[in-house]
């Protein structure tokens, strides 16, 4: 009951109050500055797609009054007039084409040497120049055409540009030079009759130019042999085909009217679905998608069709079939190979494959491959190859995971029914783990998409689409692709023009893109899960 | 009737065991394909480069390829001779000789000299990078594996971490523009090149540094409960440390990915050509961040895009992407042997 108090009271470790600073403790302000570290990545993610929309979104309203001066300062019209001129070029490039399978007959089918095949081919240049030269008034109309339209789009230009002008001056509070600032007030029905006027005139040329056209080529020799003379029959259906569309493009010029309005959507819709895209030039920029997609479609297609066999296939074999020394031993080289800096890559394309590429491709013995021999170092099929060995360690490592997830037992229980280990692989394992690979396959995909020195250094970067019409040869055209115009044009633009904002468009395009892989990806994984036990 | 020495269990040759064969035949060589096309780069890389930067005389290390800044190359002939020299020497010559006054010259630019502006460009932007990367990561990783409950913020983060470890290094450039060059004003500068690519590997560092916080069994921090520390006394005495190598281990993978990303510095941090070195001519000390820096990955972009391939510009493209390869090389290599290793030292 009395026992003495201790002479001094107990020691402990912790003693010590804790310090509590706006009513958190030491440990509840580790706990939040961890949590707002960890919500970094949201807050990133949520920038990244606000930045892009906020430089990004200008894009359609200045694509918007583009489209609209396009049409006020008539270079629509005059548009009109260009394609009709464009066909027929597209028409005499088909005739030298056809000399140039004459000349290859004659001289390496029937051993005339030069000059002997060009003699045989007098008639036949001199019905091509008929052909040619019947373009000659219409393209005097049209270069006329282009100028006065160029001088009204200028002059609209200008005047843009004085107004905001002027609005600076206002706004800095100057008002007797704002007031100065002169202003030409644009007539566009007035400025635009001298287009408008030109219509007879254009009904006469191209009434002529047709006349002309069917008479060169009533004029047309035969040709020698039986192939090229069907070229000739295909050259005449689609030069009567070409006429037809005149009647077309005259109703588009009597029918055309400037003050019809731009729809609001077709800002959006010319970017979709635009087959061009043409900066910086005088008369009209185009930013269409199209192409730029197209290109980054073909070389990722290409690149995964080569990467998923050996990819998935490496997985497969380290995963069931190989040893335990060689597991070890290769995985980490296929790591290694994945640490690869794509600029070396690219760097490698560029010196090395492409050309190799090239020689290969010109070698006889493999004339039968579509496509083969070409000419441009760089294309689909150079990038598409780099890109492949970027491809295969992401699916390598994702699948291998995959496979290594599937239960034991189903494999014993494989074994245990008497399946040989192939059957049991193809059979059982595969198919249980087919939605990682799936997935792994789709990741694969979003990493090559998004790759982008490669394809900067190897694609060959020319903004068309691909020509579907060759087949398979398609794949040894060069492309640009949307990583790569961005890479490439960035850096040049002025900061806060159509041009600049195009390019955040194409990065939005590219950020969704790849969340929308990524999402896939997910959903795969766990919608097919197997489920164990 | 089988050969008299066969043994029971031996296996018999069978139309399904010669299919097997086949089949394993055709998965080995696609995996050993694909090593092989990995060996034929690097190998190429490795054979040209090393005569770039080694020489056969000694130290038999092109010293000048690593300490010199980069300068045109003059191809001339000369009293005779075939001669090349850097553009320094060249105007040497120049005023020295006045037979030489008006030599003609071709030139190709970057040609001559060496890579140091780029090599300490990208040094700096590997280190400032993965000390915010780290930071951030390492903190958001402690959060998701030790305090993290099940709710929504937890669920949006981790979603957001999955969905940024897709999104194209390319977009990350656009968006260090917009938000660090223009927005907050830092121009192309050291800086907005740091934010941009730790921002790039922070999920490859979160989703690495988490799996290897979870690797730490739990009886550790219980241990360290019962005893009556605070939750952050148990993460620091006996979580970290032994997490701690993992993590780094693992972010060793996020610095050759930083090291190897091209596309993000170009707008942000990258200059094709700049004369001084970061460190030389500063009036301020904050200037030292605000500056853009020469990097290796640019550089060898630069040097394989805008000047022709021939017998001159080849030792520098070459040896500029073996350089940067055995860069990447080594701080692979190392992170690969170093986890082989660790894997073996912890076992719970």
């Amino acid at each position: 009951m009395d026992a003495p108090r201790p002479a001094h009271d107990p020691e402990f470790l912790v003693n010590k109050t804790r310090v509590r600073l706006l009513g958190l403790s030491f440990d509840d302000a580790m706990k939040i500055f961890f949590g707002g570290n960890a919500f970094v990545s949201v807050l990133v993610l949520t920038l990244i797609t606000y930045f892009l929309f906020q430089e990004g979104f200008g894009f359609f309203g200045q694509n918007h009054r583009s489209l609209l001066t396009y049409r006020q300062a008539g270079l629509e019209y005059v548009d009109f007039i260009r394609t009709q001129e464009s066909g027929h070029t597209a028409l005499t490039r088909y005739i030298s084409d056809l000399r140039l399978r004459q000349f290859n007959e004659l001289t390496t089918v029937r051993k005339l040497d030069l000059e002997a095949a060009n003699a045989q081919l007098a008639a036949f240049d001199e019905f091509s120049g008929q052909f040619s030269d019947g373009v000659d008034l219409l393209r005097g109309l049209l270069s006329d055409l282009t100028e006065q339209a160029t001088a009204i789009k200028t002059k609209f230009l200008v005047a843009e540009d004085k107004k905001v002008e002027r609005q600076q001056l206002v706004d800095a509070g100057k008002s007797v030079e704002a007031a100065a600032v002169k202003i030409d007030q644009i007539d566009f029905p007035a400025e635009l009759k001298a287009l408008t006027g030109a219509l007879p005139l254009y009904r006469t040329a191209s009434a002529e130019f047709a006349d002309k056209l069917m008479a060169s080529l009533e004029k047309a020799p035969t040709l020698p042999n039986p192939e090229l003379a069907t070229r000739l029959v295909r050259l005449r259906e689609l030069t009567a085909d070409y006429i037809a569309t005149f009647p077309a493009t005259l109703r588009s010029l009597e029918t055309w009217d400037y003050t019809r309005p731009v729809p609001w959507y077709q800002s959006a819709t010319s970017f979709i679905t635009g087959r061009q895209w043409l900066t910086a030039s005088f008369w009209q920029d185009w930013y269409g998608i199209v192409p730029l997609f197209m290109g980054s479609l073909m070389v990722s297609l290409l690149a995964l069709l080569i990467a998923v066999p050996f990819g998935v296939g490496a997985a497969i074999y380290i995963n069931q079939m190989a040893s335990a020394r060689e597991q070890r031993l290769v995985k980490p080289c296929i790591e290694f190979i994945s640490a690869f800096p794509s600029v070396v890559l690219g760097f490698f394309g560029i010196a090395v494959l492409g050309q190799a590429l090239r020689l290969l491709s010109q070698q006889e013995w493999l004339a039968w491959v579509p496509g083969f021999p070409f000419s441009e170092r760089l294309n689909i099929l150079t990038a598409g190859c780099l890109l492949a060995l970027i491809a295969v360690p992401t699916i390598f490592t994702l699948a291998e995971d995959a496979l290594q997830n599937v239960p034991k037992a189903f494999k014993e229980a494989s074994f245990a029914l008497g399946a040989t280990r192939l059957q049991t692989i193809i059979r059982i394992v595969v198919p249980a783990s087919l939605s990682g690979i799936i997935s792994a396959v789709l990741l694969g995909l979003g990493r090559v998409i998004g790759e982008t020195m490669v394809v900067l250094l190897c694609a060959g970067n020319r903004i068309a689409i691909p020509d579907f019409t060759a087949g398979l040869a398609v794949i040894t055209q060069p492309v640009h692709t949307m990583t790569g115009i961005i890479a490439q044009e960035m850096g040049e633009v002025v900061q806060g023009s159509i041009h600049y904002r195009a390019l955040f468009v194409v990065g939005l395009v590219l950020f969704f893109l790849s969340l929308a892989i990524n999402f896939l990806a997910q959903k795969i994984v766990r919608k097919y899960r197997i489920s164990v036990g | 009737m089988s050969a008299p020495d066969r043994h029971v269990f031996q296996a018999q040759a069978s139309n399904a065991r010669r299919w097997e064969l086949a089949a394993v035949w055709v998965f080995r060589c696609a995996t050993y394909s694909v090593l092989l096309c990995g060996a034929l780069v690097f190998g190429k890389i490795v054979f040209q480069g090393s005569q770039t930067v080694f020489t056969t005389k000694a130290p038999f290390i092109n010293t000048a390829f690593f300490t010199e800044s980069p300068e045109t190359l003059h191809v001339f002939e000369f009293e005779g001779k075939k001669m090349e020299l850097g553009d320094r020497d060249f105007r040497a010559l120049k005023a020295a000789n006045p037979a030489a006054k008006n030599l003609k010259s071709e030139t190709f630019v970057y040609s001559a000299g060496g890579i140091f502006p780029a090599i300490a460009g990208t040094v700096l932007l590997v280190i400032g990078s993965m000390t915010i990367a780290l930071t951030l990561g390492v903190s958001a990783a402690i959060y998701l594996s030790e305090y993290a409950t099940q709710g929504r913020l937890v669920t949006a983060i981790r979603i957001s971490i999955l969905n940024l470890a897709g999104v194209p290094s390319i977009v990350f450039g656009l968006f260090g523009v917009g938000l660090f060059v223009i927005f907050f004003d830092w121009n192309v500068s050291l800086l907005a090149g740091w934010f941009t690519l730790a921002l790039m590997v922070l999920p490859v560092v979160i989703t690495a540094s988490e799996e290897s916080l979870k690797s730490v069994p739990q009886g550790f921090r219980e241990g360290s409960l019962a005893l009556g520390a605070t939750k952050w006394q148990a993460i620091r005495t006996n979580v970290l440390p032994y997490a701690m190598p993992g993590i780094l281990t693992s972010s060793i993978l996020g610095i050759t990915r930083v090291a190897g990303e091209t596309a993000p510095i170009m707008f942000t941090a990258a200059y094709a050509m700049r004369d001084k070195l970061p460190w030389q001519d500063l009036t301020h000390y904050s200037d030292f961040v605000f500056q853009g820096v020469m990097a290796l990955p640019y550089h060898i972009y630069v040097v394989s895009s805008k000047i022709p391939q021939n017998e001159y510009t080849e030792r520098v493209q070459y040896g500029t992407a073996f350089v940067f390869l055995m860069i990447v090389a080594m701080i692979a290599t190392i992170s690969i042997l170093l986890r082989n290793h660790l894997r073996n030292r912890y076992r719970w």
